[in-house]
């Protein structure tokens, strides 16, 4: 686990506020677990302003457009997809990755350009946290 | 007068640029127009930062408008006046840029806009990056005539429904044809969003007026707007459906929520803060 549930609920309640005032709706709705898209109708744009409000909450740098990239780990673009088609290697890294997601919706068929459906309040948690541990050593 | 470079082009000259960071620019609003809206200044102001930002990836693309975190609408402006326009650039690649901005008539602040993100997209589909890159020179150079700007058609704006204090309802028709196609832009019309959210604000404002919970003798005007979603492109000829609801007040005025739809689909929001006008 890369980390701890003690980890993610120290900026939980900030990240879900965050969530709620891209998407609109109210902080009640915004559950650790619920998909951005299919539980709370997030589109591409919001995933743009989210990283951009939790850059400005958290006084952190989150790499754009990266979140994907990151999921990646390392592997290249051709072991983790073929044609669109997320390789059985990059499933393996996604339910790594995304360990806060049920490894029954990380299946094949899964196309890269649906990754982001997988995306729950958590993914962004970790994100933030990601990009704490990451400050001190761009500083 | 409605060619290129004028028909929906706020910016005569360059004045100062740093690239990926900062940008100052001039733009005399012509003596001549009816009026200026706001919505226009902050038109101008996002331009500058679209030339900056276009220019640092060799104008392979082009942002559009899609977020705008804060705008602040401090004073009125008029035809006649000339803007100073200053950009700052927070974030600038080939996904996006973000950036602050404000607008100013002889010293004093008349929009300040902060938190303001737009998507790149492919600038092959939307102009020439030739083109651009020619008129960027110019406008770094001697710049551009002053007083090209012809304005722009009043909105064609009816009410559907009116609940007073809870709902305002209205359609914006969008024109099939119109001078600010002409740059907005020439290989993809697309309406912009400035004039979406001008078309938006006056509904608003119109619903504000009615609430009979607020002093009759107050003429509202909108001081600040925040939380501005772009989600889709509006195209010539459709017809945009605008809702204003009221949101809790501020200390100042009452607060409306404002959203476009064009059939099912919401293609804009924003939130809409009034003020009693002096």
């Amino acid at each position: 686990m890369e980390f701890t549930k003690e980890e993610i609920d120290t900026v939980y309640p900030k990240v879900a506020e965050t969530i709620a005032d891209a998407l609109g709706c109210e902080v009640d709705d915004v559950k650790l677990n619920a998909s951005l898209i299919e539980d709370l109708d997030a589109e591409s744009i919001d995933f743009l302003d989210l990283v951009f409000r939790l850059e400005r909450a958290f006084k952190i740098k989150i790499p754009r457009g990266k979140i994907v990239e990151e999921a990646r780990g390392d592997l290249s673009e051709a072991e983790f997809e073929q044609k669109g088609i997320v390789t059985d290697a990059g499933l393996t890294r996604l339910r790594s990755f995304l360990s806060e997601v049920s490894p029954d919706k990380i299946k094949a068929p899964l196309k890269a350009a649906e990754i982001p459906r997988l995306f729950t309040p958590e993914t962004f948690c970790k994100v933030v946290l990601r990009a704490q541990k990451a400050a001190p050593a761009a500083a | 007068m409605s060619g290129r470079y004028s028909a929906f082009t706020f910016c005569d000259r360059i004045t100062s640029y740093v690239p990926a960071r900062r940008a100052s620019a001039r733009f005399a609003i012509p003596a001549g127009l009816p009026a200026f809206a706001s919505c226009l200044v902050a038109e101008a102001t996002g331009q500058l930062a679209a030339w900056v930002s276009m220019a640092h990836i060799g104008f392979r693309g082009r942002p559009v408008a899609a977020l705008a975190g804060e705008t602040r609408y401090t004073h009125d402006v008029a035809p006649g006046d000339l803007l100073e326009l200053d950009v700052d650039i927070e974030h600038c690649d080939d996904e996006t840029v973000a950036y602050s901005g404000r607008a100013t008539v002889a010293g004093r602040t008349v929009l300040e806009l902060a938190d303001c993100v737009g998507p790149m997209l492919p600038q092959d589909e939307y102009d020439s990056p030739d083109d651009l890159a020619r008129e960027f020179d110019r406008l770094r150079g001697d710049g551009e005539m002053p007083g090209r700007f012809p304005g722009v058609p009043p909105h064609v704006i009816d009410t559907t429904e009116q609940v007073t204090g809870k709902i305002r309802r209205a359609t914006l028709q969008v024109p099939t044809a119109a001078p600010f196609f002409t740059d907005h832009f020439p290989r993809r019309p697309v309406f912009p969003a400035t004039l979406l959210l001008d078309a938006a604000l006056s509904v608003a404002r119109k619903f504000v007026h009615d609430d009979p919970a607020l002093p009759v003798e107050a003429r509202w005007r909108p001081q600040r707007v925040t939380n501005v979603k772009m989600r889709d492109f509006i195209l010539p000829g459709q017809t945009v459906e605008l809702t204003a609801e009221p949101l809790s007040p501020t200390a100042v005025g009452p607060r409306a929520s404002v959203v476009a739809r064009v059939g099912e689909r919401t293609v804009a929001t924003a939130r809409a803060e009034f003020t009693a006008e002096a």
